[in-house]
């Protein structure tokens, strides 16, 4: 056995990323932080550009930056990081007995290119989940999750009105951070936006009935009308200059109809799973890891809001950063830190509004609930207890001190004693006990 | 909830270029301190003591430094009204001299009467009297000094022939024991006290012994504490006489020259309590203690026994005061520098009535209707159409025969009845019946004004001119500084206009006090025999010896008058400057020139408690005057106690199962009195204390009043105040909390108190039901009492346990409500009170609902000293850092007990082992 390799013959390991999403962008600081050279790296995105900050898209529309400001990668970057890096191009299947990919670039959509790998890595994100509406695919009904999504509302935005069409009004479906984000760039560029939300109120996952409420009285404040409680039965549609279905309106479950020109729907992200089937690996609702971050496939890891760790999916970037630092020290330095998906704080800021939530958001039988309201400077705060620990954290308007009740909650410190006054904040929390005055004789 | 709450005016920063300055006199207990005052622009900016004044030398406690906060428009009657209507002075003193007329015209004179004040000054007495026992006709003149010191009156009488105390407060400098007999002068009469307290730092073998049911503050620092069983003050001191006759402690010779009556006084207290032990027994003392005290008295030459009303509000109030008095005069420890009985007077001028004579059972210038050629010499000199002959109802007895409906017009001048008198509710009761209610009133909160047909706006400290004398008998004058209020007069005149327009217009047509006081001061001197005279005068003799007898001032010009300097009577051709000592030749005002001594035997209060009663003492508080009329108004005064409070026993609070600043409930006479209770080792266990100041204008039940039966000394009329059985049960609240508003509102709650702050007002509640919760709605708890307030901030929780509502308007946090369904006993409202009134950011004001500053730098705990505001945190924090440990190094950096000193005791308290 020829023990003496040569150099030439040595050939560093093929690390393949499918996916170029901010959980991408993160991994590859990782790595590169831990070990620069020790993959060959290759990285498959399927939009035209660098990396990019996702959540920044609401500030692209509401024209408080513009797409260069949110790129986070240049084309130039991965360049001088010797990273190889293929835009415009989607896999169109796994061959994980032969550790191959098939690619199919945009430009040249009748080409396929093979690509082998040693090491891969699944990280293609989700899409905007759909809605049971009739007449979804016309025109003029758009996603809010890209750079390409962004651009076509911008479009429209910024499209003069025609003597048809006097006013722009716009649909945003969802009342989720996202449906959020988006009424808010729409409203701050002049168009009339109704945004529709099946719950009877917003961001109904992370806020209860009074501050979801309170939310819709502030967005209400910067002209976004609301339909609550309310889901879309059918889209209508008139016929453009071009022959083309154009959005003309939708028709609720309330009976109500509503005029637009625009509809965003944003209720929610579906797992973009479907490329793990032709590599065999474990799904559910999304591909299944382990703690490390690892497929049922030991050359195939995913990561971010395609995979699912135990039970859980993941939308929100801290517990997918843990992911990045669980999957970068595996990769890199073969060691084995298991991924924990522990409870995060949510952290918000809705066109301004600060809102910060941890663990339940409801009361129960077992529970107490401490709630300030202060209405007319939209700050609500509440903390609820359980068993004299604090096992949910809402606040909203102000979120001062949210991380120290949230260590409070993960630290299972007892608080009973301080309440209500800690609902104000952390810094009421009492000194411990002081030694008993003692006075000189 | 009364809103008759007053604020002070917000004082100005004062420009002292045009300032004056002006010695007046403090208008609050019988001290009489001298007070200096700053006015600006018809404003008195700022008071200091009198260092010259003979009763204070520059000290002032710290109701006399709050004086000038004390005199404010607001809360002031400005206005005369009749049957509630607006009225000048013309229409209402027409009504009340027809009515008078009428009254008296259809009844006689005895269905009217005057209640008058020890608060009011001498001219103004003098007026009352001289219109009602001189030209109305009857003696229905009494005065809430019967309340006070009218056990200690009579008994001066019986033992001396006349009401006179004998000697001054250099005598506390000059003595070697001073008995403080049912007296807390730490409290009551702050100044005094000091003065005891640098006596003693100045002669370290001076002992004070302390006779008092209670520990106090004044107890605590006594050499000796006799806590005795209530109300057996004649016990100890019959028990001290017969120890006085066993061991050698008589003067004999003394008692040859000078008394009467000894060997029946000393059979009745031998037969009564035969021994040593029969004393400690009947006073529930350790027989130590007593022949300590017993010792002490005995064996010193210069004793002084002061006493105020432990021993007068009393049903046998004067025979206490003559047990008392007796052991002086069989030991001749009397009419000399540093020895004496001394009843020290709880009001400013309780003094200067008794010498006006304006009490039911005198006549006028210490004369008495037991004797004709009296009541001939005061009809001869005011020139009287028509006199009274006979004593007049002393103050229960008026108001019971104003129930009756046998007097049919009464005048109310400058007291409270309807709050201070015994079985306080009859008094209501009595005055909603009676025709013609007229009330001469200065503050809007005196709740007795809601029973006045005819309110008459009077003048107060501050604005009127006026003499008064202390409880050493020194006469001072109280100075016009500023310009009434409003319409509002001043009594003497009020009561001229009256008596003028009932046809009395030569009489009393007075142009000023001064006027008024010469007269008064004539009268004194007039056929005035000596004491030398008296004791030789003739079977015909018509002229009258007083003791009092101020003539030589009865032709002092108006200027000196306005500049008098305080002087003690009696004040006479032989005594120009007045008599710091009276009796110092044994010769006294009686007509052998004989002191009496008085057979006393002993009684008990004379209603006992049932097995589910405790007795109830009350007194007064430190910071605190009578009703809370004026003291009531300063915030700085509210910080001492700022709630009606019970002292308890510990072993009687765990019977009660009640704990430590929980709220306790008194009942009697169908009143209810509700307290926190304070548990302390100060009460002897089935006894508790009570402070007398609160009322309906202040408190839900805290007219401690209400509860008192109405029991009086038969010889003097003085109630029973000390030693009443009242029910005492837990109050149970089911929650707790508190109000801090910039307005008075008017709640409903079980329990309430109000003070008032710098900014508004703070009511303190708690209820017997639950809260009222309304999720998510709560402010409309206190929407009702708010109606233009929609701002609200709304701190709660979903257990029904916290309760923490703020309104805002405009950003000014104009009401603050916290509740606790556990009744909590123990939050601070300091950072509230300094917020209330303020604008707040509206993003960061949430924060107020902790009540708390973050750092915790705004509460200073407990006011303890009130002059400097100084709190227990404070106090407590200075010490355990090591930077004070003396009350002297706490007061350099502290200030704290540098003013008035009367929570000296209370710091001392920091520092024993």
């Amino acid at each position: 056995m020829n023990i003496n390799h040569s150099a030439s013959t040595f050939r560093k390991p093929i690390l393949v990323i499918i996916g170029n999403g901010m959980a991408t962008g993160r991994l590859l600081d990782e790595i590169l932080s831990r070990t620069p050279d020790k993959f060959d790296i290759k990285v498959i995105g399927k939009e035209p550009f660098g990396s990019y900050n996702r959540i920044m898209l609401s500030s692209v529309l509401a024209g408080e930056t513009n797409v260069d400001g949110i790129i986070q990668k240049t084309p130039q970057w991965y360049e001088d990081n010797s990273i190889e890096f293929l835009s415009d191009t989607i896999v169109s299947y796994i061959d994980s007995d032969n550790k191959n990919l098939a690619l199919q670039n945009n430009q040249t959509p009748d080409v396929e290119l093979l690509m082998p790998y040693d090491k891969l890595v699944i990280a293609v994100g989700s899409r905007s989940a759909k809605i049971p509406a009739k007449n979804q695919n016309i025109e003029g009904i758009f996603n809010f999750r890209d750079i390409k999504d962004t651009e076509k509302i911008q479009a429209f935005t910024t499209q003069k009105p025609d003597a048809l069409h006097q006013e722009k009004n716009a649909l945003v479906i969802g009342g989720g951070l996202l449906g959020l984000e988006a009424a808010y760039g729409l409203a701050v560029s002049g168009v009339n936006v109704t945004l529709v939300h099946r719950n009877k109120w917003l961001l109904n996952r992370q806020l209860d009935e009074v501050s979801g409420t309170m939310l819709r009285d502030v967005m209400a404040a910067k002209n976004i009308n609301f339909v609550l409680g309310c889901e879309v039965v059918e889209f209508t549609h008139s016929i453009n200059a071009a022959g083309e279905k154009v959005i003309s309106g939708a028709l609720l479950t309330s009976g109500q109809v509503l005029n637009a020109q625009l509809c965003v729907i944003a209720t929610g992200i579906t797992p973009n799973k479907e490329l793990a089937a032709s590599a065999d690996i474990e799904m559910e609702r999304a591909i299944i890891v382990n703690d490390y971050m690892q497929t049922s496939n030991e050359h195939i890891s995913a990561l971010g809001e395609c995979c699912q760790h135990r039970n859980s999916t993941f939308g929100l970037v801290d517990p997918i950063w843990s992911q990045c630092k669980t999957l970068a020290e595996r990769l890199c330095n073969g060691h084995l830190s298991a991924f924990a998906n522990t409870p995060v704080p949510t952290k918000l800021k809705v066109s301004g509004i600060q809102l910060f939530s941890a663990g339940v958001v409801e009361s129960s039988e077992t529970t107490q609930t401490y709630v300030l309201t202060d209405k007319k400077s939209f700050i609500y705060r509440k903390i609820i207890v359980e068993n004299d620990v604090i096992v949910g954290v809402l606040l909203f308007g102000n979120v001062s001190s949210g991380m120290a009740y949230f260590d409070m909650m993960l630290n299972r410190k007892k608080v009973s004693h301080a309440m209500p006054n800690l609902v104000m904040g952390h810094e009421f929390m009492p000194a411990e006990v002081k030694d008993s005055l003692i006075i000189a004789a | 909830m009364n809103s008759n709450i007053i604020f002070t005016d917000k004082q100005e920063p004062a420009s002292l270029s045009n300032a004056t300055f002006h010695k007046t006199t403090c208008p609050y207990c019988g001290v009489g301190c001298g007070v200096s005052t700053t006015v600006v622009n018809n404003k008195i900016v700022a008071v200091t003591g009198d260092e010259e004044h003979p009763s204070n030398f520059g000290r002032l406690c710290v109701k006399g430094s709050s004086l000038h906060e004390t005199v404010a428009d607001k809360g002031r009657i400005l206005t005369p009204s009749v049957f509630g209507k607006p009225a000048s002075w013309d229409e209402a003193t027409t009504v009340v001299a027809e009515q008078f007329k009428q009254t008296i015209a259809e009844h006689g004179p005895d269905s009217v009467a005057f209640y008058v004040s020890g608060q009011i000054l001498t001219e103004d007495y003098y007026i009352v009297n001289k219109l009602m026992k001189g030209f109305i006709g009857s003696a229905n003149v009494d005065t809430n000094s019967r309340l006070c010191m009218a056990s200690a009156s009579v008994a001066h009488k019986r033992a001396f022939g006349e009401d006179v105390v004998p000697g001054c407060y250099e005598d506390l400098e000059q003595a070697d024991v001073i008995f403080i007999v049912g007296s807390n002068p730490a409290y009551a009469h702050p100044i005094v006290y000091q003065r005891i307290v640098k006596a003693k730092e100045d002669n370290p073998n001076l002992k004070v012994v302390v006779i008092d049911p209670r520990a106090t503050a004044t107890s605590k620092n006594a050499d000796l504490h006799i806590q005795l069983k209530p109300g057996t003050d004649a016990f100890y001191f019959n028990g001290l006489l017969a120890y006085l006759a066993n061991n050698n402690g008589l003067d004999e010779e003394y008692i040859k020259e000078h008394c009467l009556g000894f060997d029946e006084t000393l059979a009745a207290a031998k037969a009564q309590l035969p021994t040593l032990d029969s004393v400690a027994k009947a006073c529930d003392v350790e027989l130590k203690t007593l022949f300590q005290s017993y010792e002490l008295f005995a064996q010193n030459k210069n004793v002084v026994s002061m006493f105020s009303m432990g021993i007068n509000q009393s049903s046998s109030g004067v025979d206490k005061g003559n047990a008392l008095i007796n052991c002086h005069l069989a030991s001749g420890k009397i009419g000399y520098p540093g020895a004496g009985p001394f009843s020290i007077t709880g009001q400013p001028n309780a003094m200067g009535g008794r010498e006006v004579g304006g009490l039911a059972n005198q006549l006028a210038g210490h004369m008495h209707f037991e004797n004709p050629n009296e009541i001939e010499l005061v009809k001869r000199f005011w020139n009287a159409p028509k006199m009274a002959h006979k004593q007049g109802l002393k103050a229960v007895d008026m108001f019971d025969a104003v129930e009756r409906g046998e007097i049919k017009a009464i005048w109310i001048i400058a007291t409270n009845p309807v709050v201070s008198m015994p079985n306080a509710n009859v008094v209501k009761e009595a005055l909603t019946k009676c025709p013609l209610v007229v009330v001469s009133e200065s503050y809007e909160s005196a709740e007795t004004i809601n029973y006045a047909d005819v309110v008459l706006p009077a003048t107060t400290w501050g604005e009127k001119e006026g003499m008064v004398t202390s409880s050493e008998r020194t006469i001072s004058l109280q100075k016009s500084l500023v310009s009434a209020p409003g319409l509002a007069k001043n009594d003497w005149e009020i009561v001229t206009l009256v008596a003028q327009k009932m046809g009395f217009k030569d009489a009393f047509d007075y142009k000023d006090p001064h006027e008024i006081f010469t007269e008064h001061a004539a009268l004194s001197g007039f056929d005035n025999l000596s004491a030398e005279e008296n004791i030789v005068r003739s079977e015909d003799e018509y002229r009258v010896h007083r003791a009092f007898d101020i003539s030589g001032l009865a032709s002092i010009s108006l200027d000196e008058y306005r500049n008098f300097t305080p002087t003690p009577w009696p004040i006479n051709k032989e005594n120009p400057y007045g008599v710091k000592r009276l009796f110092t030749q044994g010769v006294f005002a009686t007509p052998t020139g004989k002191a009496n001594l008085i057979p006393i035997t002993a009684k008990l209060p004379q209603v006992a408690p049932t097995s589910s009663q405790m007795i109830m003492n009350t007194g007064r508080i430190r910071d605190q005057w009578h009703t809370m009329t004026r003291t009531g108004r300063v915030p700085k005064l509210m910080t001492h106690f700022a709630e009606p409070f019970i002292q308890v026993n510990a072993e009687d609070a765990k019977r009660l199962n009640v704990k430590d600043k929980e709220l306790l409930q008194l009942d009697n006479l169908g009143s209810t009195y509700i307290g926190r209770a304070l548990i302390t080792d100060e009460q002897r266990v089935g006894e508790i204390f009570v402070p007398i100041h609160w009322n309906d204008s202040f408190s839900k039940s805290a007219k401690v009043s209400a509860l008192i039966n109405p029991i009086t000394d038969a010889l003097s009329g003085q109630p029973e105040f000390k030693q009443c059985p009242v029910e005492i049960t837990a109050f149970n609240a089911k929650w707790a909390g508190y109000l801090v508003s910039t307005v008075p509102v008017s709640l409903n709650t079980d329990y309430w108190t109000v003070a008032t702050i710098e900014q508004g007002v703070k009511y303190v509640l708690a209820d017997k039901n639950e809260l009222p919760f309304t999720k998510n709605n709560s402010e409309a708890l206190l929407q009702a009492y708010y109606p233009d307030i929609s701002d609200w901030v709304v701190l709660e929780d979903d257990k029904n346990h916290f309760l923490r509502i703020a309104g805002f308007h405009e950003d000014e946090l104009i009401c603050f409500f916290s509740a606790c369904a556990d009744a909590p006993i123990k939050y601070s409202t300091q950072f509230i009170e300094k917020q209330i009134g303020l604008k707040h950011d509206v993003k960061s004001r949430f924060k107020l609902l902790s009540a708390l500053d973050s750092d915790g730098s705004l509460d200073v705990g407990e006011i303890i000293c009130s002059c400097f505001q100084v709190g227990e945190k404070t106090i407590k924090d200075a010490i355990v850092s090591g930077d004070c440990s003396s009350v002297k190094a706490l007061g350099e950096k502290l200030q704290c007990g540098t003013n008035c000193g009367s929570c000296i005791p209370e710091l001392k308290e920091y520092f024993k082992v």
